[in-house]
């Protein structure tokens, strides 16, 4: 079972927000993608970065992957 | 769901306060190791202070990380021009430049965001947004210059991200912003409490009375503690026809770190899961309980680019308990926001004179246009005199308000006696972003060896 910060246990939404969270994250890293493909994939972990912060799911630096 | 929630973000804005400090010290260490990590200028100093993350074993240990003031930053600055050794990663990074709104001829203080650092900015002022009753069916008018200077940026997104209807109206003269207004269907104006104002002026001037032309319920000011101040507000409320919201943010965080709430509870709720803010003695490290006059001291948990932590900001304010509003956030509240800055108190005849105080007097006249507060030396005696604009049409209010002014400003200010001119009509300056209606002239003293 999966936790927040806190130890919480996810709810069903929580844990397809860290799912898709962490697909973006690989996705992120990816040197084979196209400019359309891969900006628009950074831009969609800024924000989901927002989502898995405000519901303490992660809280975590992205400069690395260029976000 | 979504629409019908009063809060922007339902599972933190109403979390137990032990949990809130439980996720503020996880967030806190977890900030410090990235800052000592990659911050030379945190490093440095920490080290210096004998400080290292390892040791924030609860929130208490806040106490333990030294203070950082704007004069640190500025140091940092000048010593590796342009951002100095704050970064924490490379400028390559950054998507966004901005810069203190400063004094002119003076080096502003510049910050740097990346991708996800500036989603968060906009994240900041949804909360507040969201929290004071804005809704995707809002059409918002931004009167706002769009510079360097932070300001309404963080807003602007905020509201696209909310699924407002958003006009940006950088250039605009007043006159065309209040035609967007009536023409569009504003039903929000985001603005400094001193634009409001003249935009209200304004349109009055053309015979438009934006309280019932136009379809304006909500103003979100920001910028001047006036958006807290009573009478202001009770006057840009008569003058619109609405709400008025008070925010306050700061460059060095990007964003807001208080809002009002759609209760307007006379004061604004701290974002406490995004912010740690400390309440001090002025310039000492007393921790100063609720309900009495502090500096703020803030730690942003937000952008990680330039971390600020335990940053001395120089506000005056007074903290109270979440529980003064009745609208469930757990976020304890400033009353009457962000009251002004401690360095602003002048010193009269042995009085202490707060802007903020003289405005809340002055502008219970509302026969007031505009008014400023001039500070001089005859001899060696400091004089106070308040230069009042009356409205057009109003002049045969004057005896009566300067005698008003007289006994109320006196009775505030430990019997202080101030002199209330009156100034021709448009003879005193307006202002579009921070008002500065304080001079003084007072010579500077000067000491020869």
């Amino acid at each position: 079972m999966e936790k927040d910060l806190l130890g919480r246990t996810l709810s069903e939404s929580e844990v397809e927000f860290a799912r898709i969270y962490r697909e973006l994250k690989t996705l992120a890293v990816r040197q084979d993608l196209p400019p359309c493909a891969e900006r628009n994939v950074k831009k969609a972990l800024a924000c989901m970065w927002q989502v898995v912060n405000d519901l303490d799911l992660e809280f975590e630096q992205l400069y690395e992957l260029g976000v | 769901m979504a629409e019908t929630s009063d809060y922007w973000n339902p599972k933190n804005e109403t979390m137990s306060r032990e949990d809130l400090r439980t996720l503020q010290h996880l967030k806190l260490r977890r900030l410090c190791e990235w800052a000592y990590a990659k911050s030379d200028f945190h490093r440095q100093r920490w080290d210096a202070a004998n400080f290292h993350p390892d040791q924030l074993k609860s929130l208490d240990d806040l106490q333990r990380i030294p203070f950082m003031t704007r004069a640190d930053w500025m140091e940092a600055q000048a010593g590796a021009p342009p951002f100095g050794s704050l970064l924490t990663t490379s400028r390559d990074h950054a998507i966004r430049y901005h810069t203190t709104s400063g004094t002119t001829g003076k080096t502003p203080l510049r910050v740097l965001d990346g991708m996800k650092d500036w989603e968060w900015i906009s994240e900041m002022w949804a909360y507040g947004l969201w929290g004071f009753g804005l809704r995707p069916s809002d059409v918002v008018l931004f009167a706002f210059s769009y510079g360097t200077f932070i300001g309404f940026w963080g807003a602007h997104y905020a509201c696209e991200k909310i699924g407002c209807l958003v006009l940006s109206t950088g250039s605009a003269t007043t006159e065309s912003r209040i035609k967007s207004i009536i023409d569009m269907g504003v039903t929000t104006v985001c603005s400094t409490p001193t634009y409001a104002l003249r935009m209200w002026q304004c349109a009055a001037e053309t015979g438009i009375d934006l309280a019932n032309d136009s379809r304006v319920e909500k103003l979100i000011v920001s910028g001047e503690p006036a958006g807290s101040i009573p009478a202001v507000k009770r006057q840009l409320e008569t003058a619109w026809g609405a709400k008025v919201g008070d925010t306050a943010g700061m460059t060095e965080i990007g964003s807001i770190m208080i809002f009002e709430c759609a209760r307007q509870p006379g004061g604004t709720h701290i974002i406490e899961d995004h912010f740690i803010e400390e309440t001090l003695e002025y310039e000492g490290d007393r921790p100063v309980p609720y309900g009495e006059r502090a500096e703020r001291v803030v730690t942003s948990l937000g952008r990680g680019f330039i971390p600020l932590i335990r940053y001395r900001t120089n506000d005056l304010v007074v903290k109270i308990p979440h529980t003064s509003c009745g609208c469930g956030r757990t976020g304890d509240i400033y009353q009457g926001g962000i009251q002004g800055r401690w360095d602003d108190m002048k010193l009269v005849r042995g009085t202490n004179v707060y802007p903020r105080a003289v405005e809340s007097i002055v502008r219970e006249c509302a026969a007031v246009d505009e008014f400023q507060i001039l500070l001089t030396r005859e001899g060696v005696i400091d004089e106070i005199c308040v230069v009042v604009e009356l409205k057009p049409g109003r002049e045969d209010h004057w005896d009566g308000l300067c005698k008003r002014l007289h006994v109320d400003l006196a009775d505030a200010h430990e019997g202080l006696r101030f002199k209330v001119e009156q100034a021709p009509v448009n003879s005193l300056p307006r202002f579009e972003l921070k008002a500065k209606r304080l001079v003084d002239k007072r010579p500077v003293a000067e000491y020869s060896a």
